[in-house]
C-alpha cells in the first residue's frame, strides 16, 4: 500500500475508536455519576526516505468531560450529589479512588459504602461511620453528617492536585496521583448526579463518525480504482 | 467492532431498568412495598496506550493516553427506604409502622423473617399471624372471648372483655432494626431475611431506639411513586432506543468495511 492508503487507514482506525467511545457514552446514559469521554485526533507525522514527510491522523488521546450533570431527587438518606467541582474519596482494595456517583449505604458494620462495598472517606481520609442506633441522619451542604444534633463526621470532597493525572477506572471510579480538598463544592442530600452524557450530542457525533468512516472507505475504493486503471493502462 | 457489544451491554442495562420499573408498578398497591431502583456503573477500561507512555527520548509523555470504556454493568438494585403513606382501614389488627423498623415473623422452618406489611390476622388458635399465616414474634394469643384488641404506639397489645372494664395486657410487639436495611434479602410475600450485608437484627421497643412507632387501624401503602416510575420507564425506553441506534450505526460501519475491495 502506498501513502494514500496509510493516511486513510490511520483515520479509519481512529474513527473506530471514536465510535467505541460514543457507544460507551450511550451505554452509560443512566450510570450515576458517569463522565462522558471523547477521543482526540492529532496529526501524526512520519519522515519518508525519498519524499517530503507524510502527515497522518491518530486518535492518541482521550478527553474526560468533567462538566456538571443534572441532579435527580431520590430522597435516600445517603444519596449524595456534588454540585461544583470535586469528587468523593473512596477506599478501595486498589487504593484511594475518586467518584461522583454518590449512592451510599451503611454497611452491616455501619461504615458508609458504595454499591461495590468501597468505603466512603471523610475529610481526614478515614472511613465514615454511622452508629446503628444514630437515628435519622442529616447531611449539610458542606458535608457534615449529624444525627440528633450530634455531628458524626464530614464527607470529604477532593480534587486531583494535578488534573492531568486523573485516570478513568471502571465502576465510575477515577484515580489520581495526589488529591487536595476541593473548594466551593456543595453536597446535596437525597439527590444523585446523573450521567453527563448528552444524547443529542452523542447521536450527532455518532452519525458524523459513521459518515466520515463511509467517506474514508469510498476514498479507498476510488484509490483502488485509480491504481487498477494505472495498471491496466500500463499493461496495454 | 466493540461498539456492538458495548451497545448491547447498554441495551441489557436499560432492559433491567424496565424490569425493575415494571416490578415497582406491579406492586403499586402492595402493602408496605418499597420501590426499587436500578443503579449502573461503567465497565473496565481497555488501555490502548497507558497514560504516561513515554513518547520521546527527552521523556515527554502522553498526558492522557487512550483508554476506551467497554460498556455498562448493573451495580445494584437498591431499595428506596422511604415511608409509604398511611391508609386508614380501621382494622383491629392492621398496624402501620411509622419509622424504619420491621415486624419479626417466625417462619415454619424456625427462622425469622422481617416485614413492614402490618395487615395482621388472627389464626384459628387465636395467634396473631401475617396474611400468609406466619406467627408474628413474640407469639401473642388473643383469648376467644376478647371483645376487641388495641395495639398502642409502643406495641403493647391489650384485649378488652365484655365482663370487665380493665383491659388485659396480652404482650408486647417488638420492632426490629438493621444497620443496613437496604441489604436485607427480599424473599417475596413482603418478607425479608437477614443477610451478611444487613447486619444482625437489633430488636427494640417501638418508640425507642429510633425504630418508629406502631399505628393501629392503618396500613402502610406501597411507596411507589407512579409519576417517577413512568418517567423512569420513558428514560429507559429512550435509552434502549439510543443504544439500538448505536448498533445500527456500528453495523453500517462494519458493512462498509466488508464492502472494501
Amino acid at each position: 500500500m502506498d501513502a494514500t492508503g496509510y493516511v486513510t487507514l490511520t483515520r479509519q482506525s481512529g474513527l473506530m475508536r471514536e465510535m467505541q467511545a460514543v457507544a460507551n457514552n450511550i451505554a452509560n446514559i443512566s450510570t450515576t455519576g458517569f463522565r462522558r469521554e471523547g477521543v482526540v485526533f492529532t496529526e501524526f507525522v512520519r519522515a519518508l526516505d525519498d519524499a517530503p514527510s507524510l502527515s497522518m491522523a491518530t486518535a492518541s488521546a482521550r478527553h474526560v468531560d468533567l462538566g456538571q450533570a443534572g441532579l435527580t431527587s431520590t430522597g435516600g438518606t445517603f444519596d449524595l450529589a456534588i454540585q461544583g467541582e470535586g469528587f468523593f474519596a473512596l477506599q478501595t482494595p486498589e487504593g484511594e479512588r475518586l467518584t461522583r456517583a454518590g449512592s451510599f449505604t451503611p454497611s452491616a458494620e455501619g461504615e458508609l459504602v458504595n454499591p461495590d462495598g468501597d468505603l466512603l472517606l471523610d475529610d481526614g481520609g478515614a472511613p465514615l461511620f454511622v452508629p446503628p442506633d444514630a437515628g435519622p441522619v442529616a447531611i449539610a451542604a458542606d458535608g457534615t453528617l449529624s444525627a440528633g444534633g450530634q455531628p458524626l463526621g464530614r464527607v470529604g470532597v477532593v480534587q486531583p492536585t494535578d488534573p492531568m493525572s486523573l485516570r478513568h477506572d471502571g465502576g465510575t471510579l477515577f484515580s489520581a496521583s495526589e488529591t487536595e480538598p476541593a473548594e466551593g463544592a456543595t453536597i446535596h442530600q437525597g439527590m444523585l448526579e446523573e450521567s453527563n452524557v448528552d444524547p443529542v450530542a452523542e447521536v450527532a457525533r455518532m452519525i458524523e463518525v459513521q459518515r466520515a468512516y463511509e467517506l474514508g472507505q469510498g476514498f479507498l475504493d476510488r484509490e483502488d480504482e485509480r491504481l487498477r486503471g494505472v495498471l491496466q493502462t500500463l499493461g496495454q | 467492532m466493540k461498539a456492538l457489544q458495548i451497545a448491547a451491554s447498554g441495551m441489557a442495562a436499560q432492559q433491567m431498568r424496565v424490569d425493575v420499573v415494571s416490578n415497582n408498578l406491579a406492586n403499586m398497591s402492595t402493602t408496605g412495598y418499597n420501590a426499587r431502583r436500578a443503579e449502573f456503573a461503567d465497565l473496565h477500561y481497555q488501555q490502548l496506550a497507558r497514560p504516561g507512555t513515554v513518547t520521546s527520548e527527552d521523556g515527554s509523555m502522553m498526558p492522557t493516553g487512550i483508554q476506551l470504556g467497554l460498556g455498562v454493568r448493573p451495580a445494584a438494585v437498591s431499595v428506596v427506604l422511604a415511608q409509604g403513606s398511611l391508609e386508614q382501614t380501621g382494622g383491629d389488627l392492621d398496624v402501620a409502622i411509622e419509622g424504619s423498623g420491621y415486624l419479626e415473623v417466625s417462619l415454619p422452618s424456625g427462622t425469622s423473617a422481617y416485614t413492614r406489611d402490618g395487615a395482621l390476622k388472627r389464626s384459628a388458635d387465636g395467634l396473631i399471624v401475617t396474611a400468609d399465616g406466619y406467627e408474628v414474634a413474640p407469639g401473642i394469643t388473643i383469648p376467644d372471648d376478647a371483645r376487641s384488641v388495641s395495639i398502642s404506639a409502643s406495641g403493647e397489645v391489650y384485649a378488652y372483655f365484655s365482663d370487665t372494664v380493665q383491659p388485659q395486657l396480652l404482650g408486647q410487639m417488638n420492632l426490629v432494626g438493621f444497620t443496613n436495611a437496604k441489604g436485607l434479602e427480599a424473599t417475596g410475600s413482603n418478607l425479608f431475611l437477614e443477610s451478611e450485608a444487613s447486619g444482625p437484627p437489633l430488636t427494640g421497643v417501638a418508640g425507642e431506639d429510633g425504630l418508629g412507632t406502631l399505628r393501629q387501624g392503618y396500613l402502610e401503602e406501597s411507596s411507589v411513586d407512579a409519576v417517577r416510575e413512568v418517567t423512569e420507564l420513558i428514560k429507559a425506553q429512550r435509552g434502549y432506543e439510543l443504544n439500538s441506534k448505536v448498533i445500527t450505526a456500528a453495523d453500517q460501519m462494519l458493512s462498509t468495511t466488508a464492502q472494501v475491495r
